[in-house]
This record gives structure tokens, C-alpha cells and sequence, in this order.
């Protein structure tokens, strides 16, 4: 089994058609995304005992809630941690491992809802799966980069693009096969969550049959790498350890995290948001239909935005991201006011679709500025700007919300101030990103690099 | 090869397009 999962096994032999390599990664990333859409257990699990409502035994939802928390936290850490180990091991170990953790994670949550026990969720969803989620996310990067050097952003964006779509995925699939199990003594989450165990295992086992690496020296046929790249394209390599002490890491750091601190803060709210800001004008089901329609956003925007970013250049997709986000959001308290629905919502759209396109893009820009040799631990620990992202967007939207609210704002209009914040979150984001150079030479690697696929 | 390529896409792409047509049926209810 184990020589099955080495990198030297995972050799793509000649005449290997390298489209086969993004269906490998979707099912992985279909798979882990399921994560955007934990909320729907949410609401059973604080209803284990008492079935048709919470019993005084039952998890409370402040309680619930950590679980998702804890796996986002342990996602951003993995990826930080693992990611040389993704390296060296090839993304068909790494692909199993991530498979192993996260339908593991699916399978202990079980046997905690069996056993009443939370602490068993936090450890299996939340730090098991976390591992798999984080894993699972940067296993097929650099190996799709290196497959398609002339259009890294299109292979990884439709990678990244599954994570997206998976919460898609799975929502209506919890909800069916919650409705599937649910008897007068059962709300059917345990028996959902070790279906859903077994089946992301098998899924994400199509990732792990069907992924291959390069040959070394493989380069697409007919495909000359320019000669002269781009200002911030590097031909040369930056070893992990040196580039997270190189001033550009931190930029691009400071860049997703204020690209995602933006959009995640919204993705949260975004139901009560609408319904606040529209009053009775908009129901909680029409605003189900507002989320649901912000998440296809952020998914196709994954694909968008990367793809467009192999034309655009990085740097300028992101100038489009935060100097188009920063007009959009400064839009959006005159939606309210004027009331347009329609335009509340295309603002919200457009900026999802940026929320996605930026995690989509940033694995290419990475390869820009850093090179290939260690592309996929350095997005790793890049990853870790998300985390802090996921704490500090919603914390921002909901607080800042409630204090307007508490000093005597109309629910309306509670929103506005928040909307300049993200302003000014992306004007900082645009500053780092017009700061961004090329590496200096002396970070560059010297030694040669190690023959691997 | 060009089989298994369809087949690996296909494996991808039907649980996708479920997923999309499950929430614009959902989204749709904006528009109603």
C-alpha cells in the first residue's frame, strides 16, 4: 500500500493527459468543502435528546458552534505544518492522509453524538478533520502548477474552485439525508454523519487513484517558458524557511488577509444582513436564496478570477479586487437607502466572486514571486492569514453591527459604518499589493534543486 | 485514456451540477 501512495509511484507515464489531474483535485476539494456548509448540524445537534426541540441535556448552539471554529483553526494550522511534509511525500500520500483525517473526523464525531460526548466533535470534526481540511487543501496545488506552467492560475482556480462548489454540494446532501434518518427517536445526524464519512472517503479515493506528478524536466508539449518574464514572474526558487522571512511573504499575507477578512465577515451575515437592510421586504427563505446564490459566486469566481489572473498578471487581478471591492462596498449603505434590492445584490455577487477569486489566485502568485521547488508548504503557511481572517471578519461585521445598534442606529442602517471598515480594510490590502517586488536574489536557493517530479 | 478522462470528469461534474441546480432552485426564491 504504501509504495501505491509514494511520490516515485505517482509518476505520470508518457502520453499521461494532464486534464485528468483537475478532476483528481476536485474530488478532494469537492469533498473538504463540505466544510462551508457544517451549519446545516448545527441546529440537530442541540437537539440529540430532546428530538423535536432542545432538552435542558441537550448541547447548547454557543457549544456547537466550536466545532466548525476548531476545524477552520486546525485547517490554517496544518497547512502551515504539513506542508513540506506535502512536499516531499507527493499529493497522492497526502490526498490519503487528508482522506483518512477527514472521514476519520466524521466518523469519531459519530460515535460522540453516540456517547453524548462534545468533546469527542471538537477532537474529531474539529482537530481530526481541521488536519484533513488543511491537508486536503494544498495537496494538489503545486502539483498542478507544475503541470500546467502556462496557466497556473486556471489549473489551481479550478481546484480551489471545488472547495467552493463543495458546501454547495453538500447542504442540500445533509439536509436529505438527515430527513432520511430522522425517526421519532432519532434527528438522523449520526447515521448522516457516517454516511457522509464513507462516502467523502470513497470520493476523495478518485483524487487519490487518478493523480499523478510530472516527470522531471516535463514541460507541456510545444510550451517555451518566456524569456523574458514578467516584473514580479521569478524563474528562480525560494527555499520554505528562507520565504517566510522575505518582506513580500508578509505582503502577500497581509493581502489575503484582508482580501478574506472582508469577505468572510459578509458570507456570515449575509442573511440577516439583507433582511435588516430590506425589512419585510425580504423573508428568511428569500434571504436563504441570497446566501445560496453568493455562494455559486464565490465558487464560479474561483475559476474566474484565476483564470483571468494568467492574462491580467496577479498583481493587477488583485488591483482589481481591492479597488473594485473598495467601490462596492462603499456602495452598498446607498443600496439600502434608495432600497434596490437588485443592486444590493449584484454588489454582493461581484464581491463573493473576489472573496473566491482571491483565495484562487494567490497559489499562482505565490509561484510568481517564490518560484516552484517549495510553492505548496509556503501556500501552507500563507494559509494562516485565513484563520486570522476567519476570526477577525465575523467578529468585525457582527460587533461593530451590534454596538451601532446599542447606540441607537436603526437596524437599517447598522450596517454602514461596517461597509466603510471594509473600505478601509481593502485599502490597506491595495497598498500591500502595490508594494509588492520581486524577491531579491539573495533570498534565492543556491543549492541545486532535488530531482522531483 | 480519453475514457478515463471522461469518466474521471463526469465522476466531478454531476455531483457539482447537482450542488449548483439544488441552490439557484433555493437562490431563485430571491427573485420571486
Amino acid at each position: 500500500m504504501s509504495s501505491f501512495l509514494d511520490r516515485a509511484h505517482t509518476i505520470a507515464p508518457p502520453g499521461y493527459n494532464r486534464f485528468m489531474v483537475p478532476p483528481a483535485a476536485l474530488a478532494v476539494h469537492l469533498s473538504i468543502g463540505q466544510a462551508y456548509a457544517f451549519s446545516t448540524f448545527n441546529l440537530p445537534l442541540t437537539k440529540l435528546i430532546g428530538i423535536t426541540k432542545s432538552a435542558p441535556d441537550d448541547w447548547t448552539l454557543n457549544q456547537v458552534i466550536w466545532i466548525f471554529s476548531i476545524a477552520i483553526a486546525f485547517l490554517g494550522a496544518s497547512a502551515a505544518v504539513f506542508g513540506r511534509w506535502v512536499e516531499t511525500a507527493g499529493p497522492r500520500k497526502a490526498m490519503f492522509t487528508a482522506a483518512l483525517c477527514f472521514s476519520g473526523g466524521f466518523l469519531i464525531s459519530a460515535v460522540g453524538i453516540h456517547l453524548h460526548q462534545l468533546w469527542l466533535l471538537y477532537l474529531g470534526y474539529g482537530a481530526l478533520g481541521g488536519c484533513g481540511l488543511g491537508i486536503g487543501y494544498i495537496s494538489p496545488v503545486s502539483t498542478l502548477i507544475k503541470w500546467f506552467p502556462d496557466r497556473p492560475g486556471m489549473a489551481t482556480g479550478m481546484a480551489i474552485m471545488g472547495f467552493g462548489g463543495g458546501a454547495l454540494i453538500a447542504a442540500p446532501l445533509s439536509v436529505y439525508l438527515m430527513s432520511f434518518f430522522a425517526t421519532a427517536t432519532s434527528v438522523g445526524v449520526l447515521e448522516t454523519f457516517i454516511t457522509m464519512g464513507v462516502l467523502y472517503f470513497i470520493f476523495m479515493m478518485i483524487g487519490v487513484y487518478a493523480v499523478r506528478v510530472p516527470a522531471p524536466g516535463w514541460k507541456p508539449e510545444g510550451w517555451v517558458a518566456p524569456v523574458e518574464p514578467k516584473k514580479l514572474v521569478t524563474t528562480a526558487n525560494v527555499h520554505v524557511d528562507v520565504a517566510w522571512t522575505t518582506p513580500q511573504f508578509w505582503l502577500l499575507w497581509a493581502v489575503l488577509c484582508m482580501n478574506v477578512t472582508a469577505g468572510i465577515g459578509v458570507l456570515g451575515q449575509a442573511s440577516p444582513m439583507i433582511q435588516e437592510m430590506f425589512g419585510s421586504r425580504v423573508t428568511a427563505a428569500t434571504a436563504g436564496g441570497f446566501v445560496g446564490l453568493l455562494s455559486i459566486f464565490n465558487m464560479a469566481g474561483r475559476f474566474f478570477w484565476a483564470s483571468t489572473s494568467d492574462y491580467l498578471g496577479r498583481r493587477n487581478t488583485y488591483m482589481v479586487f481591492f479597488l473594485l471591492g473598495i467601490a462596492l462596498y462603499a456602495l452598498v449603505p446607498t443600496t439600502g437607502q434608495i432600497g434596490s434590492i437588485t443592486l444590493f445584490v449584484a454588489a454582493f455577487a461581484i464581491i463573493l466572486s473576489m472573496y473566491g477569486g482571491g483565495f484562487a489566485t494567490i497559489p499562482a502568485y505565490l509561484r510568481d514571486v517564490f518560484g516552484t521547488m517549495h510553492v505548496g508548504a509556503i501556500h501552507g503557511r500563507l494559509l494562516t492569514a485565513w484563520s486570522v481572517a476567519g476570526v477577525l471578519g465575523p467578529i468585525l461585521v457582527t460587533y461593530i453591527r451590534q454596538y451601532q445598534i446599542d447606540s441607537g442606529v436603526p437596524k437599517a442602517q447598522a450596517y454602514s459604518v461596517t461597509m466603510y471598515i471594509m473600505c478601509a480594510l481593502l485599502l490597506v490590502g491595495f497598498l500591500c499589493n502595490l508594494a509588492m517586488r520581486a524577491v531579491s536574489e539573495r533570498y534565492h536557493h543556491r543549492e541545486p534543486v532535488p530531482v522531483r517530479a | 485514456m480519453t475514457a478515463r478522462l471522461f469518466v474521471l470528469w463526469v465522476a466531478v461534474g454531476i455531483p457539482l451540477l447537482w450542488g449548483v441546480e439544488k441552490t439557484l432552485e433555493n437562490a431563485l426564491k430571491l427573485f420571486q
